[in-house]
């Protein structure tokens, strides 16, 4: 029996990367033969694979400007794409960093303290309920149209998701744990810090990773006003001008960076609370 | 820290009923009850009597119907050190390993660094679980978990401590080999105990007295000494359930449960 599952199992690891291999192969092929034929025109609207790549590339150098010019500029708009990429990350850092801030001890309080929860939850539900970008103009009319705005519309995206699954963390506390804690002589703060901390990361991470996926869609759509550098700006300036292959390419750094983040999310959820789902 | 000086735990006119979705628990009938210091206190009855509630009610986890709990003359209002708890549920903290959870009560006092791992090493040795002090709890079987609870208890070093059935989910060998350790430890330290157990046998082979509560709602209905655990004639436990007056309690006891078993009609 059990040499039978090792061997379907050191099979099936194989077989599995094989056929993603194989999908993959299928899909770059059926990519380039599209951009070769005629059935999309004229041709730059539909670029190969290699010339998204070779975008990417010249998005990441210094290189000639082309058309006869003779000069030399870095990447695309002045940045390198990587550095367009890193602006965007840090913008989101930051509008994160600051909800965390915010939504954990909001969400702690509301937790914790129920009538607080009751009057402040509706408003918490309604912030959720509402798209981030329809806050853009007002944003930009209160901030102006620099980072400010732009950090705000993260935070205003990252901490409805972050204060709900901190609140339902806290719900979720076993009163017998707070018991526990409190008969081996835990003051009310070491209640808190020992054990409904803790016993609330699990969801306080899950509430992170959903804001990090929201904060990623926001800041890419939010960049499409003066948004650069920024990733998401220049997608659509690129687009704008034509420049199909380096939208291309931005389009899927955004894709690959928002996969990793995610990664990264569960990850770190799975170090720091090993104990998920088992106890 | 706790006082050492008076910790007797009175109980006068204790009444609790829980409200239900369908009307009215009443779980407690009026219980007077005081347990001396040093006192190991066993207390039996069929499921659902109230025993638990009882439990809670002196761990200050809530506050009774009416009636007043005083530990060294003051009244209950809440948890407290003096008083540690081994729930019948292990609830040992799954972000902590078994070792930290036990060092657990040392910390929040701000013990010392070697303190804590030598009070570690005492009471993870004394359950037998030594080598599993680096697993988290949710690695450990149901019966390890126990230990480890009880060990973060002893830990805590409280004065009074309440444990709720915890011996339930171990296996025989375990159970009487933490019996005795149970027994090693009250004598050396003289803290008052009180032991929640289904078994008959248990109850009179640990308690110096021995409580036997009704069915719902719950009522003290025999409080009778044993002298089994204090005995210092070093008898050794396997004679010890085969003596006259061992087997005679044990008799006195089930006859009290068995009594009160199905419910009486309240007579006024
Ligand atoms: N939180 C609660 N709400 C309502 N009823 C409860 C609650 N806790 C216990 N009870 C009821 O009180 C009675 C006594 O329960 P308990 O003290 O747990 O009994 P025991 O520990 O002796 O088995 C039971 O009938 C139980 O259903
Ligand atoms: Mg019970």
């Amino acid at each position: 029996m059990v040499p039978a599952v090792a061997t379907t199992l050191s099979v099936r690891a194989p077989r599995g990367l094989l056929l993603h291999l194989l999908t993959f192969a299928v899909v770059l092929t059926a990519w380039t033969l599209v951009s070769a034929s005629d059935v999309v025109s004229p041709a730059y609207l539909a670029p190969s694979p290699l010339e998204v790549w070779d975008a990417f590339v010249r998005a990441n150098s210094y290189h000639p400007i082309g058309g006869g010019v003779d000069r030399v500029v870095r990447g695309e708009e002045g940045y390198f794409l990587w550095e367009h990429l890193v602006v965007s990350l840090r913008r989101i850092g930051i509008g994160l960093g600051i909800a965390v801030v915010v939504g954990v001890p909001l969400g702690l309080a509301m937790g914790l303290f129920r009538s607080f929860g009751a009057l402040l939850g509706p408003y918490v539900d309604f912030l959720r309920s509402i798209p981030p970008l329809a806050y853009i103009g007002f944003l930009v009319a209160w901030f102006g149209i620099y980072d400010t705005s732009k950090v705000w519309l993260l935070v205003l995206a990252a901490f409805p998701p972050i204060t709900l699954a901190t609140i339902n963390g806290v719900r979720g506390v076993r009163e017998d744990q707070l018991n526990a804690v409190r008969t081996l002589g835990a003051s009310q703060r070491q209640v808190i810090t020992h054990v409904l901390l803790p016993a609330t990361l699990p969801d306080i991470l899950s509430g992170l990773r959903v804001a990090v996926g929201f904060a990623w869609t926001t800041v890419v759509a939010a960049e499409l006003v003066n948004g650069l550098p920024g990733i998401g700006g220049l997608a659509y300036l690129s687009g704008t001008q034509n420049k199909i292959a380096l939208s291309i390419a931005c389009i899927l750094v955004i894709g690959f960076t928002a996969i990793a983040l995610d990664a990264v999310l569960r990850i770190s959820e799975k170090t720091l609370a090993p104990w998920r789902g088992k106890a | 820290m706790s006082e050492p000086h008076d910790r007797s735990v009175v109980l006068s006119g204790v009444e609790h009923r829980f409200r239900a979705r369908d009307g009215e628990v009443h779980a407690l009938d009026r219980i007077d009850l005081a347990l001396e210091p040093g006192e190991f206190l066993t207390l039996a009855g069929p499921s659902g009597c109230g025993k638990t509630t009882l439990l809670r009610l002196l761990a200050g986890f809530m506050e009774p119907s009416s009636g007043e709990i005083t530990v060294g003359g003051r009244p209950v209002r809440g948890p407290g050190p003096e008083r540690g708890v081994v729930f019948q549920q292990p609830t040992l903290f799954p972000w902590l390993d078994v070792r930290a959870n036990v060092a657990l009560g040392p910390r929040l006092r701000g013990a010392g660094k070697a303190e804590r791992a030598a009070t570690a090493d005492r009471y993870l040795d004394l359950v037998g679980l030594h080598d599993v002090g680096h697993l988290r709890p949710y690695e450990l079987s149901g019966g390890m978990q126990q230990r480890a609870q009880i060990a973060r208890v002893l830990a805590a070093d409280p004065d009074i401590v309440l444990m709720d059935e915890p011996y339930g989910a171990l296996d025989a060998l375990t159970r009487e080999r933490l019996q005795d350790e149970l027994l090693t430890l009250w004598r050396e330290t003289g803290k008052t105990i009180l032991f929640i157990t289904h078994s008959v046998e248990e109850a009179v082979f640990l308690g110096t007295r021995v409580l036997v509560m009704s069915p719902r709602p719950g009522r003290i209905v025999l409080d009778e000494p044993a002298r089994f655990s204090s005995d210092e004639a070093q008898v050794p436990p396997e004679e010890l359930r085969a003596l006259p007056a061992f087997t005679e309690t044990v008799a006195r006891v089930r006859g009290a449960i068995q009594h009160v078993e199905p419910p009486p009609r309240r007579a006024g």
